[in-house]
């Protein structure tokens, strides 16, 4: 925010009404299109492609599926190959091919619940390593898995025989910045967060954020892990700074109460890491930039590396509707191009100006 | 107004005293608002002024905001909700370009889109180089309950066990458990640290074109991030991954910049390069260069590429501030420069002299005709207004303004300035002189050598007498030149200065000719003639005479400065640039601050790179190295940040380094002798020092220390002077020129040099002591004319060799050695001096000076003396003294001594603290004692005074 001029604005592009419920938005790589992804009110899922063309989203392409999307990402495909992989409410994992329709290039029977989240990486050129899908589902577990290995995950974290499970609301990769380290973030509905170590096969931290954790995201999939933001069901983000990890304290974090209600997605701009947008409960969405701090780490009485961490500033903020903000997605290629989708069953395209001189 | 003020200071104090209460409603006001200046204690009634319960106040809200804003601009109060912006939110202009923006990425996109199925179709290579997968289905359960690194067995075992548990609690399992436990725990707390895994290469053969420009966009931007956030080397790392995708301009340019935040400068530099490579004049890479040669010491390379910059964006300020810093600090890499002198000005024939009339005289000069007198020449050249007076040609104006005239002095060396400057100081003496000489009617005849040189010249003289007007001095003395050829230089000189070259050309050739005609040996004179009638060459664009006439003058006087100026211009004219390269190099060996020959020097650098390529330097001739000696009238150069850099300096710099070394390998030498007390050869070196230096405060107070040694006190007082002519507040200059004040015997001044120190210093004790002591002696010698020092006493032995820096460790070794004097001189009359000449004499571990001290003091008086400052060790140097020095000479007063010392303070203390080593010498003394044969004590009284001790 260097003068009132460069402060970025929220712009609302076009938005389109659909005759469903939308679960997920998101952009088709190296395209002006987009997936919609939800439920229709008769219980069959559905799978809409958009163009952006002329000011307003021209429908390509619809699919109806059996059960309700929930959630798909385009993480672990090629450039070439743009499949998406989709969660359901019933528990599948599916790959689609969207230039053919016909039955998924891929499809397993992950959990016993609803998949409520999706994550990719290894693929569209961002992380290296296997390309590799994670799925966070109700029935508490956590599993990760390779489009190549059918039928199995290559990982999976579920809780103990015995205990309750809790509900994963959101899985995120990161750390994916060679071959083999990788690592999962998982957030539950009790505030639960962990970090799995897909290398180390072994939980590398925990933490507890007293509100369920509706959305976690890396700054960056595929690079050292850097930051790490968690949003809440009571409108609290925390960012943690991810680089400098004390053996008992953990990361260090600053958290911000910014919406009034929920706050049901964080996405980092792809094209900056240190700016996020949330959107929240009340269909408002903040634009926020981390700042870090000047020693991103210091020495503590044990002469144990501790981190710092940054502080967030609120750059913008816009109110789109009354209706939750359920997904958002920025494209990878326009920069500040972003859609989002709410439960006013509309999708809207929005552009944020100035995001390279904030 | 202030009632209201006192008002409101007093509200202030009670509302932060409860800030928690409610807010009273006196405080929804504006006044208060306006003054109230807690965050917090604002926020609450902005709260009540929201909430609405004391009503509603739209303005006042608004104000409590705006107010708030000043005081915290990152309030939450003043986040609201804003409706999301639509496109009638944005001005036309802005709008039409985001939507144009966005149709042209369309466009773009679908062009990528399509080319990428294209590839597909053909493509049916499905990545063969994926890495494998993942080691089958590994699952890991997760607890509730924290403890991350046991998950696989927690469950059961991180809870307390019951008692049946306990029953079939097998101990060997558990200890392996344990130890599984541990090296998992191991594993898991590995936290990886840096980047060291990072790739830096990625491979991209498999990948098609479209995909391969993201890609490496797309680790530009991770670099560009991780740039942003301080992390260089990951910056570095991903700059280097997009590289290996496909190198762009801006990746190269990015990576090099991380390296110089870096200082990795070899690095930077190849990046800066391969920018270049790609694409030439490259601002940023010629700026990124710029700075790694400045840092790499390589200022010229850093100046050159930053005036590209600057040539190319006037207003670039990054570049313009470098350029300065640049320039700073290539000053600062030159040795200072001690001599002094005049700035030369490259166009003009001579300089100018200091003269006050010389403005006024060059306007007559313009205004009327030359009107020379007639000179007869041939006399000491200093007499020659005298000789024109007694000429009798009714010039009897005074001199002083024709002095002021362009009398040439055109050599710029020492020598040359030398003579100047007498020539115009003795101006009046001058006259005086020569107005005796007319009254006397005596003089002496010139030579007739240069008569007919005189009458050539008569046709053009105008009738002297006729003239009323004054005249100017044409007759100035003009080096060891007769006063004929003097007069046509200077008229050469004034016509020249009139723009008159090829006249000016015309006497220049004469006086040449005369002087060769008359046979003059002075090769100064002949050099200024020959380098005056090139510049008028050069003036009339006579480029080859003119480089003719600079030859001559060179090879009369080598390394004059003006003659190869004029050459490097000539030849510079002519286009014969690689000479004129030469030439204006050897220019600034000479004179580095010689700005024409800076620039041309780069002017001509870059014509030549242009010319020859890279190895323009190969084709250069041989620049000839300036001795030393004509390289002495250098300056310091005028401190324009714009004084440009020339490559000459490096050699300039390495020969002055040279001088350096040696000085200072001298003055070390110096100092070393000095602390050998060789005080001869020290001298030696400090002279020779001097020699190369004689600008060196700290190399005179070294000799002077030297002499004072050496007792030579005039000398020392003589270098003292110098140093303080120097450094007029060297307090070693002041301190060492008291002494040798003192040695001199000059009392007064002494005392007056020590105050001097005093004033500037008052902690220097040795300077404390001594004015006590010098100003005892002068009372002393003004009481007693005749009297001498009361006492014979050494002089000041002052051991210190200065260093580059003023030690502290000097007054410590000065003091010590003072002290050592007080100790074998002092009679201490009370406790105090006593002590502290007792403590002196141990501090050296010097048991003679303490025995001399105790045989000069009654036994009676020691406890009194020693009083309370009897320690362990003071005792066992007392015992050691007595044993070894008094012991032998007087027992009788060994006894008498060991009698009072136990009756002094504290003593039965200080003996239950003594050591072993310190009973030993006592033992030691008392079994001495008992030995010896004494008529005063007996082995008895010996034994029961050992009692008293041991």
């Amino acid at each position: 925010m260097s003068s009132p001029l460069a402060k970025p604005q929220i712009i609302a592009h076009f938005q389109k009404s659909l005759n469903y419920t939308v679960f997920d938005s998101k952009w088709i790589p190296c395209s002006a299109k987009f997936v919609c992804l939800g439920n229709f009110a008769r219980g069959t899922g559905v799978m809409q492609i958009y163009e952006v063309q002329h000011g307003e989203a021209q429908l390509i392409k619809e699919v109806e599926y059996p059960k309700p999307i929930k959630c798909g990402t385009f993480g672990a495909t090629s450039l070439q190959q743009r499949h998406i992989a989709t969660g359901d409410f019933d528990g599948n994992l599916n790959i689609w091919n969207l230039e053919m329709p016909g039955p998924p290039v891929f499809t397993v029977k992950a959990h016993k619940e609803i998949v409520n989240s999706i994550d990719g990486v290894g693929g569209l050129g961002i992380g290296d390593g296997a390309p590799e899908i994670v799925t966070g589902s109700r029935d508490g577990t956590v599993k990760v898995w390779d489009p190549r290995q059918k039928d199995s995950p290559v990982a999976n974290m579920e809780p103990v025989e015995g205990e309750t499970k809790r509900d994963c609301w959101t899985v995120a990769f990161g750390n994916a910045f060679n071959d083999q380290d990788r690592c999962v973030c998982a957030g539950y509905d009790n505030g639960d967060i962990k970090l799995f170590d897909l290398r180390n096969m072994s939980v590398r931290w925990e933490t507890n954020i007293k509100n369920g954790v509706c959305c976690v995201e890396f700054d960056r999939k595929d690079i050292n892990m850097n930051k790490l933001v968690a949003t809440s069901l009571e409108g609290k983000f925390h960012v943690f700074d991810m680089r400098t990890q004390h053996p008992t304290k953990g990361f260090d974090s600053v958290s911000e109460k910014a919406h009034k209600s929920t706050i049901w997605q964080v996405k980092h701009l792809p094209q900056n890491r240190d700016i996020f947008m949330t959107a929240g409960g009340a269909g408002n969405l903040h634009l926020w930039k981390y700042e870090y701090p000047a020693h991103r780490s210091k020495t503590d009485s044990d002469d144990m590396e501790v981190g710092v961490a940054g502080s967030v500033t609120l750059l913008q903020n816009a109110t789109l509707s009354t209706q939750p903000i359920a997904s958002l997605d920025w494209s990878p290629d326009k920069q500040g191009l972003c859609v989002c989708s709410s439960f006013d069953q509309c999708v809207r395209v929005l552009i944020v100006t100035k995001l390279s001189q904030v | 107004m202030r009632c209201a003020d006192a008002a409101s200071s007093l509200q202030n104090q009670t509302t932060t005293a409860d800030n928690s209460g409610k807010v009273p409603v006196e405080h929804l006001d504006y006044d208060y608002i306006r003054k109230c200046q807690d965050v917090k204690y604002l926020d609450m009634i902005w709260r009540v002024l929201r909430s609405g319960d004391e009503g509603i106040y739209p303005h006042l809200i608004e104000f409590c905001e705006s107010h708030l804003e000043k005081l915290d601009p990152m309030s939450l109060v003043l986040r609201k909700e804003k409706p999301v912006a639509t496109a009638a939110s944005l001005s036309n202009d802005e709008w039409s370009q985001i939507v144009d923006e966005l149709k042209k990425w369309q466009e773009e996109t679908k062009e990528t889109e399509t080319s990428l199925k294209q590839q597909s179709m053909f493509d049916e290579l499905v990545n063969t180089n994926l890495p494998p997968i993942r080691g089958s289905n590994r699952s890991f359960p997760l607890s509730q309950t924290s403890v991350p690194k046991e998950k696989r067995y927690s469950s059961k075992h991180t809870l307390p066990r019951d008692y049946r548990e306990w029953d079939k609690f097998d101990v060997e399992k558990e200890c392996e458990r344990i130890d599984e436990n541990l090296v998992k725990n191991d594993a898991s707390v590995i936290i990886s640290t840096g980047h060291p895994k990072l790739k830096t290469k990625v491979d991209a053969s498999m990948l098609t074109q479209q995909e391969k420009l993201l890609l490496a966009n797309y680790e530009k931007d991770k670099g560009n991030e991780a740039f942003r956030a301080n992390d260089y080397e990951e910056a570095v790392a991903y700059y280097s991954r997009s590289l290996s995708i496909k190198p762009t301009v801006t990746a190269y340019n990015n990576r090099a910049q991380a390296e110089i935040n870096l200082k990795y400068w070899h690095n930077a530099m190849r990046d800066c390069v391969r920018v270049l490579e790609l694409e030439p004049g490259n601002m940023k890479a010629l700026l990124r260069r710029a700075t790694v040669y400045n840092h790499m010491c390589n200022f010229e390379m850093a100046v050159e590429d930053l005036r590209v910059v600057l040539k190319e964006e006037p207003q670039n300020a990054a570049a313009t501030q470098l350029l300065s810093e640049t320039e700073k600090k290539r000053k600062e890499c030159q040795p200072e420069q001690q001599s002094k002198g005049k700035k030369i000005l490259i166009q003009e024939v001579e300089e100018e002299d200091d003269n006050n009339n010389n403005e006024k005289t060059k306007a007559e000069d313009t205004a009327r005709p030359v009107e020379p007198s007639q000179p007869v020449g041939g006399e000491e050249s200093s007499a020659a207004p005298a000789e024109r007076g007694d000429m009798g040609n009714a010039q009897k104006k005074p001199h002083s303004r024709g002095d002021g005239g362009p009398h040439s002095e055109s050599n710029n060396s020492h020598h040359g300035h030398r003579r100047s400057k007498g020539g115009s100081s003795d101006k009046y003496k001058v006259t005086q002189e020569s107005k005796e000489k007319v009254a006397n009617g005596t003089s002496k005849r010139g030579s007739t050598a240069s008569v007919p040189a005189d009458q050539s010249n008569s046709g053009k003289e105008t009738p002297v007498g006729g003239n009323a007007g004054e005249t100017v001095n044409l007759d100035a003395p003009c080096g060891a030149l007769p006063p004929p050829l003097a007069r046509l230089k200077n008229e050469g000189n004034l016509l020249f200065k009139n723009g008159q070259f090829s006249d000016a050309l015309e006497k220049y050739s004469q006086a040449i000719q005369g002087c060769t005609d008359s046979g003059i040996d002075s090769p100064e004179d002949l050099c200024i003639l020959y380098s005056n009638r090139a510049a008028c060459y050069f003036k009339d664009g006579n480029s080859q005479e003119c480089i003719q006439d600079c030859t001559r003058a060179l090879e009369l006087q080598s390394f004059s400065i003006k003659p190869l100026l004029r050459r490097a211009m000539a030849y510079d004219s002519l286009e014969r640039y690689r000479k004129a390269y030469v030439d204006y190099k050897t220019v600034l060996q000479i004179d580095i601050s010689v700005q024409a020959a800076n620039d041309s020097v780069n002017r001509i650098t870059r014509l030549l790179i242009e010319e020859d390529g890279i190895e323009w330097r190969e084709k250069l001739p041989d620049i000839p190295l300036v001795p030393l000696l004509a390289q002495q009238h250098r300056r310091e150069e005028p401190p324009s940040a714009e004084v440009l850099q020339a490559r000459a300096e490096k050699t300039v710099r390495d020969a002055e380094r040279k001088a350096e070394g040696r000085f200072t390998a001298l003055k070390q030498e110096g100092n070393d002798f000095v602390k050998k007390g060789q005080y001869q050869d020290a001298l030696g070196k400090y002279t020779e020092c001097l020699k190369l230096k004689p600008e060196e405060c700290a190399i005179y107070t070294n000799r002077a220390l030297c002499y004072l040694k050496m007792e030579r006190c005039t000398e020392a007082k003589q270098d003292c002077d110098a140093a303080l002519k120097v450094e007029p507040t060297n307090k070693k200059a002041f301190y060492r020129r008291a002494l040798a004040n003192k040695g001199l015997k000059d009392y007064l001044a002494c005392s007056s040099d020590l105050q001097e120190v005093l004033r500037q210093d008052p902690n220097v004790q040795e300077a404390e002591k001594e004015l006590e002591e010098v100003t005892a002696l002068l009372r002393e010698s003004l009481a007693n004319a005749k009297a001498l020092p009361a006492k014979p006493r050494k002089t000041v032995p002052i051991t210190e060799v200065e260093g580059d820096e003023e030690a502290t460790g000097v007054a410590n070794s000065e003091s010590s050695h003072r002290g050592e004097d007080i100790t074998t001189n002092l009679r201490p009359t009370d406790a105090y001096e006593y002590g502290q000449a007792l403590n002196a004499a141990r501090c050296s571990g010097n048991t003679a000076a303490c025995a001399d001290l105790l045989a000069s003091t009654t036994p009676e008086t020691l406890p009194q003396f020693l009083s309370t400052q009897l320690d362990g060790n003071t005792i066992s140097f007392i015992m050691q003294a007595l044993d070894s020095h008094l012991l032998e000479k007087d027992p009788n007063l060994v006894y008498r001594h060991l009698n009072h010392l136990h009756t002094t303070d504290r003593f039965s203390v200080v003996l239950m603290l003594l050591e072993k080593e310190e009973r030993r010498h006592m033992t030691q003394l008392f079994e001495h004692l008992s030995a010896v044969q004494s008529t005063e004590f007996t082995k008895n009284d010996v034994q029961n005074l050992a009692n008293k001790y041991i």
